[in-house]
Protein backbone atom coordinates (compact mmCIF):
# COMPACT_ATOMS: atom_id res chain seq x y z
CA UNK A 1 0.00 0.00 0.00
CA UNK A 2 2.56 2.59 1.06
CA UNK A 3 6.41 1.42 0.24
CA UNK A 4 9.74 3.86 0.92
CA UNK A 5 13.05 2.12 0.20
CA UNK A 6 16.01 3.95 0.34
CA UNK A 7 13.83 7.48 1.18
CA UNK A 8 16.38 10.12 2.03
CA UNK A 9 15.12 14.13 1.97
CA UNK A 10 16.11 17.46 3.54
CA UNK A 11 16.17 21.05 2.54
CA UNK A 12 18.82 22.36 0.19
CA UNK A 13 21.74 19.94 0.35
CA UNK A 14 21.28 18.95 3.89
CA UNK A 15 19.91 15.96 4.60
CA UNK A 16 17.29 15.76 7.56
CA UNK A 17 15.67 12.06 6.91
CA UNK A 18 18.42 9.57 5.92
CA UNK A 19 17.71 6.13 4.25
CA UNK A 20 14.37 5.25 5.83
CA UNK A 21 12.66 2.01 4.91
CA UNK A 22 8.54 1.75 5.29
CA UNK A 23 6.58 -0.81 4.48
CA UNK A 24 2.89 -0.31 5.14
CA UNK A 25 0.03 -3.17 4.03
CA UNK A 26 -3.68 -2.12 3.39
CA UNK A 27 -5.85 -1.62 6.89
CA UNK A 28 -2.71 -1.12 8.79
CA UNK A 29 -1.96 1.92 11.27
CA UNK A 30 1.76 2.89 11.52
CA UNK A 31 2.99 5.51 14.30
CA UNK A 32 6.24 7.33 13.68
CA UNK A 33 8.39 8.04 16.97
CA UNK A 34 11.10 10.33 18.00
CA UNK A 35 12.42 13.46 20.04
CA UNK A 36 11.82 16.63 18.45
CA UNK A 37 14.01 17.57 15.36
CA UNK A 38 14.63 14.04 14.55
CA UNK A 39 13.14 14.71 11.28
CA UNK A 40 8.84 13.06 11.31
CA UNK A 41 7.74 16.30 9.66
CA UNK A 42 10.18 16.36 7.01
CA UNK A 43 9.68 12.27 6.01
CA UNK A 44 5.98 13.04 6.09
CA UNK A 45 5.95 15.86 3.58
CA UNK A 46 8.39 13.87 1.69
CA UNK A 47 5.81 10.73 1.67
CA UNK A 48 3.17 13.57 0.56
CA UNK A 49 5.17 14.25 -2.68
CA UNK A 50 5.81 17.98 -1.01
CA UNK A 51 9.43 17.62 -0.80
CA UNK A 52 12.10 16.75 -3.19
CA UNK A 53 13.50 12.97 -2.12
CA UNK A 54 16.00 10.16 -3.02
CA UNK A 55 15.00 6.52 -3.19
CA UNK A 56 11.48 5.80 -4.18
CA UNK A 57 7.69 6.12 -2.35
CA UNK A 58 5.29 4.14 -3.84
CA UNK A 59 1.42 5.16 -2.59
CA UNK A 60 -1.39 2.90 -3.61
CA UNK A 61 0.29 2.01 -6.96
CA UNK A 62 1.55 5.08 -7.81
CA UNK A 63 5.28 6.14 -8.37
CA UNK A 64 5.14 9.49 -5.95
CA UNK A 65 7.65 10.97 -8.47
CA UNK A 66 5.78 10.88 -11.31
CA UNK A 67 3.22 11.49 -10.17
CA UNK A 68 1.21 15.42 -11.03
CA UNK A 69 0.11 16.79 -7.51
CA UNK A 70 -3.53 16.38 -8.39
CA UNK A 71 -2.92 12.33 -8.72
CA UNK A 72 -0.66 11.99 -5.50
CA UNK A 73 -3.13 14.45 -3.98
CA UNK A 74 -6.07 11.59 -4.65
CA UNK A 75 -3.68 8.96 -3.31
CA UNK A 76 -2.02 10.16 -0.53
CA UNK A 77 -3.99 12.96 1.96
CA UNK A 78 -1.68 15.26 4.80
CA UNK A 79 -2.90 16.92 7.16
CA UNK A 80 -0.29 19.17 9.12
CA UNK A 81 -0.21 20.18 12.28
CA UNK A 82 -0.05 24.08 11.73
CA UNK A 83 -3.45 24.59 9.74
CA UNK A 84 -4.84 28.02 10.39
CA UNK A 85 -8.08 29.74 9.16
CA UNK A 86 -7.39 33.31 7.83
CA UNK A 87 -10.26 34.12 5.69
CA UNK A 88 -14.07 33.41 6.75
CA UNK A 89 -15.08 30.10 4.66
CA UNK A 90 -17.77 28.11 6.00
CA UNK A 91 -17.32 24.81 7.05
CA UNK A 92 -19.12 23.32 4.41
CA UNK A 93 -17.29 25.06 1.51
CA UNK A 94 -13.87 24.27 4.08
CA UNK A 95 -14.56 20.17 3.38
CA UNK A 96 -15.49 21.42 -0.17
CA UNK A 97 -12.09 22.13 -0.60
CA UNK A 98 -10.93 18.37 -0.26
CA UNK A 99 -12.78 17.35 -3.27
CA UNK A 100 -10.47 19.51 -5.42
CA UNK A 101 -7.95 16.78 -6.85
CA UNK A 102 -10.88 14.72 -7.85
CA UNK A 103 -13.08 17.71 -9.69
CA UNK A 104 -11.70 18.99 -13.14
CA UNK A 105 -10.39 22.66 -13.51
CA UNK A 106 -11.78 25.98 -15.12
CA UNK A 107 -14.42 28.64 -15.26
CA UNK A 108 -17.74 26.51 -14.95
CA UNK A 109 -15.82 23.42 -12.59
CA UNK A 110 -18.43 23.21 -9.74
CA UNK A 111 -19.56 20.78 -6.72
CA UNK A 112 -21.16 17.49 -8.46
CA UNK A 113 -24.05 16.02 -6.48
CA UNK A 114 -21.61 13.29 -5.59
CA UNK A 115 -19.23 15.50 -4.17
CA UNK A 116 -22.21 16.95 -2.03
CA UNK A 117 -22.81 13.37 -0.83
CA UNK A 118 -19.72 12.51 -0.14
CA UNK A 119 -18.84 16.14 2.01
CA UNK A 120 -22.27 15.71 3.76
CA UNK A 121 -20.65 12.43 5.32
CA UNK A 122 -17.69 13.46 6.30
CA UNK A 123 -19.55 16.27 8.11
CA UNK A 124 -21.45 13.54 9.71
CA UNK A 125 -18.68 11.50 10.88
CA UNK A 126 -17.02 14.11 12.27
CA UNK A 127 -19.85 15.79 14.06
CA UNK A 128 -19.77 18.95 12.32
CA UNK A 129 -23.31 18.63 10.53
CA UNK A 130 -24.08 21.37 12.89
CA UNK A 131 -21.57 23.52 12.45
CA UNK A 132 -21.97 23.28 8.30
CA UNK A 133 -22.46 27.17 8.15
CA UNK A 134 -19.88 29.02 10.93
CA UNK A 135 -17.03 30.79 9.56
CA UNK A 136 -14.06 28.63 10.29
CA UNK A 137 -12.09 31.93 11.75
CA UNK A 138 -14.77 31.27 14.56
CA UNK A 139 -13.91 27.88 15.71
CA UNK A 140 -12.08 26.65 18.79
CA UNK A 141 -8.96 25.05 17.94
CA UNK A 142 -10.22 21.09 18.24
CA UNK A 143 -13.48 22.29 16.13
CA UNK A 144 -11.17 23.34 13.48
CA UNK A 145 -8.98 20.39 13.72
CA UNK A 146 -12.12 18.22 13.27
CA UNK A 147 -12.76 20.23 9.91
CA UNK A 148 -9.58 19.41 8.47
CA UNK A 149 -9.58 16.32 9.04
CA UNK A 150 -13.09 15.84 7.49
CA UNK A 151 -11.53 17.50 4.77
CA UNK A 152 -9.02 14.86 4.41
CA UNK A 153 -11.78 12.36 4.40
CA UNK A 154 -13.37 14.10 1.43
CA UNK A 155 -10.35 14.10 0.00
CA UNK A 156 -11.01 10.21 -0.69
CA UNK A 157 -7.18 9.30 -0.24
CA UNK A 158 -5.64 5.87 -0.01
CA UNK A 159 -3.19 6.77 2.57
CA UNK A 160 -4.26 9.39 5.12
CA UNK A 161 -0.57 11.33 6.60
CA UNK A 162 -1.40 12.88 10.16
CA UNK A 163 1.23 15.25 11.71
CA UNK A 164 0.42 15.41 15.49
CA UNK A 165 -3.45 14.82 15.01
CA UNK A 166 -4.50 15.31 18.63
CA UNK A 167 -2.49 18.83 19.28
CA UNK A 168 -5.45 20.77 19.75
CA UNK A 169 -8.01 18.10 20.99
CA UNK A 170 -9.01 17.48 24.87
CA UNK A 171 -9.09 13.59 25.55
CA UNK A 172 -12.21 12.90 25.01
CA UNK A 173 -11.96 13.98 21.29
CA UNK A 174 -8.82 12.07 21.22
CA UNK A 175 -10.30 8.79 22.08
CA UNK A 176 -12.74 9.41 19.69
CA UNK A 177 -10.08 10.12 17.06
CA UNK A 178 -8.21 7.36 17.23
CA UNK A 179 -11.35 5.38 17.32
CA UNK A 180 -12.69 7.60 13.73
CA UNK A 181 -9.15 6.96 12.32
CA UNK A 182 -9.12 2.59 13.24
CA UNK A 183 -12.61 2.72 11.74
CA UNK A 184 -11.89 4.52 8.42
CA UNK A 185 -8.79 2.25 8.24
CA UNK A 186 -11.34 -0.51 8.16
CA UNK A 187 -13.41 0.29 5.21
CA UNK A 188 -11.33 -0.65 2.31
CA UNK A 189 -7.92 -0.89 1.20
CA UNK A 190 -6.72 2.03 3.43
CA UNK A 191 -3.75 2.89 5.76
CA UNK A 192 -2.74 5.87 7.94
CA UNK A 193 0.88 7.06 9.05
CA UNK A 194 0.57 9.29 11.86
CA UNK A 195 3.33 11.18 14.07
CA UNK A 196 1.91 10.95 17.77
CA UNK A 197 4.45 12.63 20.47
CA UNK A 198 2.36 10.67 23.08
CA UNK A 199 3.58 7.17 23.18
CA UNK A 200 0.60 5.87 25.35
CA UNK A 201 -1.54 7.06 22.38
CA UNK A 202 1.13 5.53 19.70
CA UNK A 203 0.81 2.40 20.72
CA UNK A 204 -3.45 2.73 21.04
CA UNK A 205 -3.39 4.06 17.68
CA UNK A 206 -0.75 2.08 15.80
CA UNK A 207 -0.07 -1.88 14.56
CA UNK A 208 3.50 -0.97 13.22
CA UNK A 209 6.24 1.71 14.89
CA UNK A 210 8.90 3.78 12.84
CA UNK A 211 11.37 4.71 15.41
CA UNK A 212 13.37 7.76 14.59
CA UNK A 213 16.56 9.34 15.79
CA UNK A 214 18.38 11.93 14.49
CA UNK A 215 16.63 11.43 10.76
CA UNK A 216 17.66 7.41 10.65
CA UNK A 217 15.03 4.77 11.45
CA UNK A 218 16.00 3.09 14.44
CA UNK A 219 12.97 0.49 14.42
CA UNK A 220 10.69 -0.62 11.76
CA UNK A 221 8.35 -2.79 12.62
CA UNK A 222 5.36 -4.31 14.45
CA UNK A 223 4.21 -2.29 17.31
CA UNK A 224 4.24 -5.18 20.25
CA UNK A 225 7.36 -6.51 18.96
CA UNK A 226 9.16 -2.56 20.11
CA UNK A 227 12.11 -3.47 22.85
CA UNK A 228 10.93 -0.74 25.28
CA UNK A 229 15.06 -0.36 26.04
CA UNK A 230 15.30 1.13 22.34
CA UNK A 231 13.01 4.10 23.69
CA UNK A 232 15.03 4.97 26.38
CA UNK A 233 18.20 5.39 23.84
CA UNK A 234 16.43 7.73 21.67
CA UNK A 235 14.62 9.76 24.28
CA UNK A 236 17.59 9.61 26.79
CA UNK A 237 15.29 8.64 29.79
CA UNK A 238 14.13 5.91 31.24
CA UNK A 239 10.72 5.72 29.51
CA UNK A 240 9.47 2.94 31.40
CA UNK A 241 10.26 4.35 34.89
CA UNK A 242 8.59 7.76 33.79
CA UNK A 243 5.53 5.82 32.35
CA UNK A 244 5.08 3.74 35.55
CA UNK A 245 5.35 6.40 37.99
CA UNK A 246 2.87 8.68 35.79
CA UNK A 247 0.17 5.38 35.62
CA UNK A 248 0.76 4.42 39.20
CA UNK A 249 -1.84 7.33 40.40
CA UNK A 250 -4.29 5.54 38.57
CA UNK A 251 -4.54 2.17 40.06
CA UNK A 252 -7.00 1.47 42.47
CA UNK B 1 -21.80 65.64 -13.81
CA UNK B 2 -19.23 67.99 -13.64
CA UNK B 3 -18.22 71.67 -14.42
CA UNK B 4 -20.91 72.21 -16.77
CA UNK B 5 -23.74 70.37 -15.93
CA UNK B 6 -25.65 68.32 -18.82
CA UNK B 7 -29.40 66.76 -18.25
CA UNK B 8 -29.81 63.60 -18.17
CA UNK B 9 -32.35 63.29 -21.63
CA UNK B 10 -29.75 64.91 -23.26
CA UNK B 11 -27.45 62.09 -22.32
CA UNK B 12 -29.48 59.33 -23.34
CA UNK B 13 -30.14 61.65 -26.90
CA UNK B 14 -26.52 61.49 -27.17
CA UNK B 15 -26.02 58.12 -27.08
CA UNK B 16 -28.94 56.91 -29.10
CA UNK B 17 -27.53 59.39 -31.52
CA UNK B 18 -23.86 57.76 -31.00
CA UNK B 19 -24.61 54.15 -31.21
CA UNK B 20 -28.10 53.99 -33.09
CA UNK B 21 -27.46 57.46 -35.19
CA UNK B 22 -30.66 58.25 -33.85
CA UNK B 23 -30.58 61.91 -35.21
CA UNK B 24 -30.73 65.00 -32.22
CA UNK B 25 -33.44 67.26 -31.82
CA UNK B 26 -33.45 70.20 -33.27
CA UNK B 27 -32.19 73.43 -31.05
CA UNK B 28 -29.79 70.52 -29.37
CA UNK B 29 -26.71 72.35 -27.58
CA UNK B 30 -24.11 71.93 -29.90
CA UNK B 31 -21.61 71.50 -27.31
CA UNK B 32 -23.46 68.56 -25.59
CA UNK B 33 -22.47 65.66 -27.75
CA UNK B 34 -18.72 66.25 -28.12
CA UNK B 35 -18.96 67.00 -23.93
CA UNK B 36 -21.06 63.39 -23.39
CA UNK B 37 -19.58 61.60 -26.22
CA UNK B 38 -15.65 62.57 -26.05
CA UNK B 39 -14.63 63.34 -22.92
CA UNK B 40 -17.67 62.29 -19.94
CA UNK B 41 -18.63 58.59 -21.22
CA UNK B 42 -14.85 57.61 -21.64
CA UNK B 43 -13.80 59.17 -18.09
CA UNK B 44 -16.73 57.35 -16.02
CA UNK B 45 -16.03 53.92 -18.47
CA UNK B 46 -12.13 54.49 -17.79
CA UNK B 47 -12.51 54.74 -14.26
CA UNK B 48 -14.97 52.19 -13.75
CA UNK B 49 -12.41 49.95 -15.48
CA UNK B 50 -9.30 50.35 -13.73
CA UNK B 51 -11.24 50.55 -10.19
CA UNK B 52 -12.72 46.91 -11.08
CA UNK B 53 -9.32 45.65 -12.14
CA UNK B 54 -7.30 47.34 -9.06
CA UNK B 55 -10.36 45.70 -6.61
CA UNK B 56 -9.70 42.32 -8.58
CA UNK B 57 -6.51 42.25 -8.52
CA UNK B 58 -6.04 43.23 -4.89
CA UNK B 59 -8.48 40.41 -3.82
CA UNK B 60 -6.16 38.19 -5.84
CA UNK B 61 -2.79 39.39 -4.11
CA UNK B 62 -4.74 39.01 -0.67
CA UNK B 63 -5.58 35.38 -1.17
CA UNK B 64 -1.82 34.25 -3.04
CA UNK B 65 -0.02 35.90 -0.57
CA UNK B 66 -2.69 34.49 2.33
CA UNK B 67 -2.33 38.35 3.72
CA UNK B 68 -5.48 40.45 4.60
CA UNK B 69 -3.67 43.45 4.04
CA UNK B 70 -1.64 42.82 1.31
CA UNK B 71 -2.51 44.73 -2.00
CA UNK B 72 -1.23 44.36 -5.73
CA UNK B 73 0.89 47.55 -5.25
CA UNK B 74 2.83 45.81 -2.70
CA UNK B 75 5.14 43.90 -5.16
CA UNK B 76 6.71 46.42 -7.29
CA UNK B 77 4.24 46.69 -9.87
CA UNK B 78 2.97 50.33 -9.25
CA UNK B 79 6.74 51.91 -8.16
CA UNK B 80 7.64 50.19 -11.72
CA UNK B 81 5.27 51.39 -13.82
CA UNK B 82 5.45 54.87 -11.94
CA UNK B 83 9.21 55.03 -12.23
CA UNK B 84 8.80 54.30 -16.11
CA UNK B 85 6.14 56.76 -16.21
CA UNK B 86 8.26 59.24 -14.42
CA UNK B 87 11.59 58.94 -16.64
CA UNK B 88 9.45 58.99 -20.07
CA UNK B 89 7.92 62.25 -18.59
CA UNK B 90 11.36 63.79 -18.17
CA UNK B 91 12.56 62.64 -21.11
CA UNK B 92 9.85 63.99 -23.09
CA UNK B 93 6.83 61.69 -24.00
CA UNK B 94 4.50 62.62 -21.48
CA UNK B 95 1.59 63.19 -23.60
CA UNK B 96 2.25 59.83 -25.74
CA UNK B 97 -0.56 57.87 -25.54
CA UNK B 98 1.76 54.40 -27.13
CA UNK B 99 4.79 54.85 -25.79
CA UNK B 100 4.26 55.80 -22.24
CA UNK B 101 1.73 52.92 -21.33
CA UNK B 102 4.08 50.53 -22.79
CA UNK B 103 6.94 51.34 -21.27
CA UNK B 104 5.45 51.93 -17.83
CA UNK B 105 3.93 48.44 -18.27
CA UNK B 106 7.39 47.00 -19.25
CA UNK B 107 8.86 48.16 -15.81
CA UNK B 108 6.10 47.23 -13.91
CA UNK B 109 6.67 43.64 -15.39
CA UNK B 110 10.56 44.11 -14.68
CA UNK B 111 9.91 45.29 -10.91
CA UNK B 112 8.23 42.23 -10.25
CA UNK B 113 10.30 39.95 -11.85
CA UNK B 114 13.28 40.84 -9.96
CA UNK B 115 11.01 41.02 -6.75
CA UNK B 116 10.15 37.33 -7.36
CA UNK B 117 13.65 36.57 -8.77
CA UNK B 118 15.32 37.94 -5.61
CA UNK B 119 13.10 36.22 -3.29
CA UNK B 120 13.67 32.52 -4.45
CA UNK B 121 17.25 33.17 -5.15
CA UNK B 122 17.09 33.54 -1.08
CA UNK B 123 14.51 31.41 -0.47
CA UNK B 124 14.03 28.62 -2.51
CA UNK B 125 10.73 27.48 -1.12
CA UNK B 126 9.50 31.13 -2.46
CA UNK B 127 7.03 31.78 0.72
CA UNK B 128 4.63 34.19 1.13
CA UNK B 129 6.86 36.28 3.98
CA UNK B 130 10.05 36.64 1.42
CA UNK B 131 7.94 37.85 -1.43
CA UNK B 132 6.15 40.59 0.63
CA UNK B 133 9.16 41.62 2.27
CA UNK B 134 11.04 42.06 -1.02
CA UNK B 135 7.90 43.61 -2.37
CA UNK B 136 8.06 46.43 0.20
CA UNK B 137 11.89 47.07 0.30
CA UNK B 138 11.84 47.27 -3.64
CA UNK B 139 8.69 49.52 -3.38
CA UNK B 140 10.11 52.19 -1.40
CA UNK B 141 13.39 52.34 -3.12
CA UNK B 142 11.66 52.94 -6.38
CA UNK B 143 9.61 55.24 -4.89
CA UNK B 144 12.12 57.20 -3.23
CA UNK B 145 13.78 57.21 -6.91
CA UNK B 146 10.71 58.66 -8.06
CA UNK B 147 10.56 61.42 -5.49
CA UNK B 148 14.09 62.22 -6.32
CA UNK B 149 13.59 62.77 -10.32
CA UNK B 150 11.22 64.80 -9.33
CA UNK B 151 12.63 66.93 -7.05
CA UNK B 152 15.83 67.47 -8.98
CA UNK B 153 13.62 67.94 -12.43
CA UNK B 154 11.42 70.85 -10.97
CA UNK B 155 10.00 71.60 -14.51
CA UNK B 156 7.80 68.29 -14.31
CA UNK B 157 7.42 68.20 -10.63
CA UNK B 158 3.23 69.25 -11.38
CA UNK B 159 2.63 66.49 -13.88
CA UNK B 160 4.88 63.50 -11.62
CA UNK B 161 3.13 64.68 -8.77
CA UNK B 162 -0.54 64.35 -11.12
CA UNK B 163 0.77 61.20 -12.31
CA UNK B 164 1.96 59.90 -8.47
CA UNK B 165 -1.57 60.14 -7.56
CA UNK B 166 -3.51 58.97 -10.41
CA UNK B 167 -6.20 60.96 -12.83
CA UNK B 168 -8.74 60.49 -14.77
CA UNK B 169 -9.30 63.93 -16.47
CA UNK B 170 -8.59 64.67 -20.59
CA UNK B 171 -8.54 60.59 -21.34
CA UNK B 172 -9.61 59.59 -24.54
CA UNK B 173 -11.34 56.37 -26.39
CA UNK B 174 -8.24 55.22 -27.38
CA UNK B 175 -6.85 54.77 -23.84
CA UNK B 176 -10.09 53.24 -22.84
CA UNK B 177 -9.92 50.51 -25.56
CA UNK B 178 -7.25 48.84 -24.34
CA UNK B 179 -7.95 48.85 -20.44
CA UNK B 180 -11.45 47.79 -21.76
CA UNK B 181 -9.76 44.57 -23.63
CA UNK B 182 -7.12 43.84 -20.80
CA UNK B 183 -9.45 44.15 -17.33
CA UNK B 184 -12.05 41.61 -18.66
CA UNK B 185 -10.04 39.13 -19.95
CA UNK B 186 -7.61 39.43 -16.53
CA UNK B 187 -10.86 38.80 -14.68
CA UNK B 188 -11.82 35.91 -16.92
CA UNK B 189 -8.48 34.19 -16.28
CA UNK B 190 -9.05 34.53 -12.50
CA UNK B 191 -12.53 33.60 -12.26
CA UNK B 192 -10.92 29.97 -13.71
CA UNK B 193 -8.57 29.57 -10.90
CA UNK B 194 -11.22 30.82 -7.64
CA UNK B 195 -11.07 27.14 -6.84
CA UNK B 196 -7.02 27.58 -6.22
CA UNK B 197 -7.13 30.71 -4.57
CA UNK B 198 -9.87 29.41 -2.19
CA UNK B 199 -6.99 26.50 -0.95
CA UNK B 200 -4.40 28.56 -1.27
CA UNK B 201 -5.86 31.59 1.04
CA UNK B 202 -5.46 28.25 3.96
CA UNK B 203 -1.41 28.39 3.44
CA UNK B 204 0.81 26.75 1.03
CA UNK B 205 1.53 23.46 2.24
CA UNK B 206 -1.78 22.88 2.56
CA UNK B 207 -3.17 23.82 -1.11
CA UNK B 208 0.03 21.40 -2.28
CA UNK B 209 -1.43 18.68 -0.38
CA UNK B 210 -4.80 19.28 -1.91
CA UNK B 211 -3.31 18.67 -5.56
CA UNK B 212 -3.21 22.61 -6.05
CA UNK B 213 0.54 22.69 -8.72
CA UNK B 214 1.95 25.83 -6.24
CA UNK B 215 4.56 27.25 -7.93
CA UNK B 216 3.01 27.32 -11.17
CA UNK B 217 -0.59 28.35 -10.23
CA UNK B 218 1.42 31.13 -7.98
CA UNK B 219 3.53 32.52 -11.21
CA UNK B 220 0.40 32.19 -13.51
CA UNK B 221 -0.93 34.46 -10.44
CA UNK B 222 1.29 37.06 -9.83
CA UNK B 223 2.09 37.16 -13.95
CA UNK B 224 -1.85 38.05 -14.44
CA UNK B 225 -1.98 40.10 -11.84
CA UNK B 226 0.75 42.48 -12.48
CA UNK B 227 -0.51 42.46 -16.04
CA UNK B 228 -3.39 43.74 -14.63
CA UNK B 229 -1.99 46.10 -12.22
CA UNK B 230 0.42 47.62 -14.80
CA UNK B 231 -2.73 47.62 -17.36
CA UNK B 232 -4.41 50.13 -14.95
CA UNK B 233 -1.57 52.43 -13.21
CA UNK B 234 -0.12 53.12 -16.94
CA UNK B 235 -3.23 54.58 -18.07
CA UNK B 236 -4.70 56.34 -14.81
CA UNK B 237 -1.20 56.61 -12.65
CA UNK B 238 -1.25 55.60 -9.39
CA UNK B 239 -4.39 55.28 -7.43
CA UNK B 240 -4.21 53.64 -4.44
CA UNK B 241 -6.69 51.72 -0.93
CA UNK B 242 -9.40 50.57 -3.93
CA UNK B 243 -7.59 47.62 -4.62
CA UNK B 244 -7.34 47.05 -0.35
CA UNK B 245 -10.61 47.94 1.02
CA UNK B 246 -12.95 46.37 -2.11
CA UNK B 247 -12.11 42.62 -1.41
CA UNK B 248 -12.43 43.19 2.08
CA UNK B 249 -15.81 44.94 2.29
CA UNK B 250 -16.94 42.33 -0.57
CA UNK B 251 -15.98 39.60 1.96
CA UNK B 252 -17.39 40.96 4.69
CA UNK B 253 -21.13 40.69 3.51
CA UNK B 254 -20.48 37.82 0.34
CA UNK B 255 -18.26 35.52 1.86
CA UNK B 256 -14.46 34.75 0.94
CA UNK B 257 -15.61 32.53 -2.07
CA UNK B 258 -13.31 33.79 -4.66
CA UNK B 259 -16.40 32.68 -6.93
CA UNK B 260 -18.26 35.53 -6.09
CA UNK B 261 -15.38 37.52 -4.97
CA UNK B 262 -14.00 38.34 -7.72
CA UNK B 263 -17.16 39.58 -9.84
CA UNK B 264 -18.69 41.46 -6.70
CA UNK B 265 -15.06 42.86 -6.37
CA UNK B 266 -15.35 44.43 -9.72
CA UNK B 267 -18.70 45.67 -9.44
CA UNK B 268 -17.95 47.26 -6.01
CA UNK B 269 -14.10 48.60 -6.91
CA UNK B 270 -15.56 50.12 -10.04
CA UNK B 271 -18.40 51.75 -8.26
CA UNK B 272 -16.64 53.68 -5.57
CA UNK B 273 -13.67 54.50 -8.47
CA UNK B 274 -16.73 55.82 -10.73
CA UNK B 275 -17.99 58.05 -7.52
CA UNK B 276 -14.66 58.64 -6.01
CA UNK B 277 -13.85 60.36 -9.65
CA UNK B 278 -17.33 62.13 -9.13
CA UNK B 279 -15.76 63.33 -5.57
CA UNK B 280 -12.50 64.69 -7.47
CA UNK B 281 -14.30 66.45 -10.26
CA UNK B 282 -17.44 68.25 -8.77
CA UNK B 283 -16.88 69.08 -4.72
CA UNK B 284 -13.76 71.60 -5.51
CA UNK B 285 -15.24 72.40 -9.31
CA UNK B 286 -13.50 73.70 -11.36
CA UNK B 287 -10.00 72.66 -10.23
CA UNK B 288 -9.60 69.00 -9.54
CA UNK B 289 -8.31 66.89 -6.74
CA UNK B 290 -6.22 63.89 -7.55
CA UNK B 291 -8.48 61.41 -7.26
CA UNK B 292 -5.81 59.13 -5.42
CA UNK B 293 -5.90 61.93 -3.00
CA UNK B 294 -9.96 60.73 -2.53
CA UNK B 295 -9.69 57.10 -2.47
CA UNK B 296 -6.74 57.20 0.39
CA UNK B 297 -9.29 59.90 2.81
CA UNK B 298 -11.43 57.25 2.68
CA UNK B 299 -9.04 54.38 2.45
CA UNK B 300 -6.75 55.19 5.03
CA UNK B 301 -9.74 55.44 8.08
CA UNK B 302 -10.48 52.15 6.49
CA UNK B 303 -7.30 50.41 6.71
CA UNK B 304 -6.57 51.06 10.51
CA UNK B 305 -10.33 49.65 10.99
CA UNK B 306 -8.85 46.12 9.11
CA UNK B 307 -5.77 46.32 10.84
CA UNK B 308 -7.57 46.46 14.12
CA UNK B 309 -10.09 43.41 13.24
CA UNK B 310 -8.17 41.41 12.60
CA UNK B 311 -5.57 41.92 15.17
CA UNK B 312 -8.56 41.02 17.79
CA UNK B 313 -9.03 37.85 15.60
CA UNK B 314 -5.28 36.67 16.10
CA UNK B 315 -6.38 36.24 19.93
Amino acid sequence: MLNAEHLSCGYGEKKIVRDVQIHLHAGERLAILGPNGCGKTTLMRALAGLLPFEGTVTAAGLDMRRASRKQAAQAVALMTQMGSADFGYSVYDTVMMGRYAHQRGGLFAGASAEDRAIVEDCLSQTGLSDLRDQPVTQLSGGQLQRVFLARVFAQQPSIILLDEPTNHLDLQYQVELIALLKRWTSQGSRCIVGVLHDINLALEFADRLLVMQDGCARYEGPADKLDVTLLQEVYGIDVRAWMQKCLSRWAE
Amino acid sequence: MGSVSVPPAAIGRVLLNKLFAVPLPDGFPRVYPGLVWSIRIPRVLLSFLTGAGLAVSGAVMQSVLKNPLASSYGLGVSSGAGLGAVVMIIWGFGSSVVMLPVVCLLCGFGAVVFAMIFSQKIDRGLSNNTIILTGMVLSLFLNALMSTLAATNPDYTRLISLWQLGSFSSREWRQVVPVALIVPLCMLFFSCYAREMDLMTFGEEQAAALGVSLKRTKWMLIGAVSLLTGTCVAFVGIIGFVDLIAPHIVRRFFGPLHKTLIPLSAVFGGTFMVVCDLAARTLTSPSEIPIGSITALLGAPFFIYVYWTSRKGEK
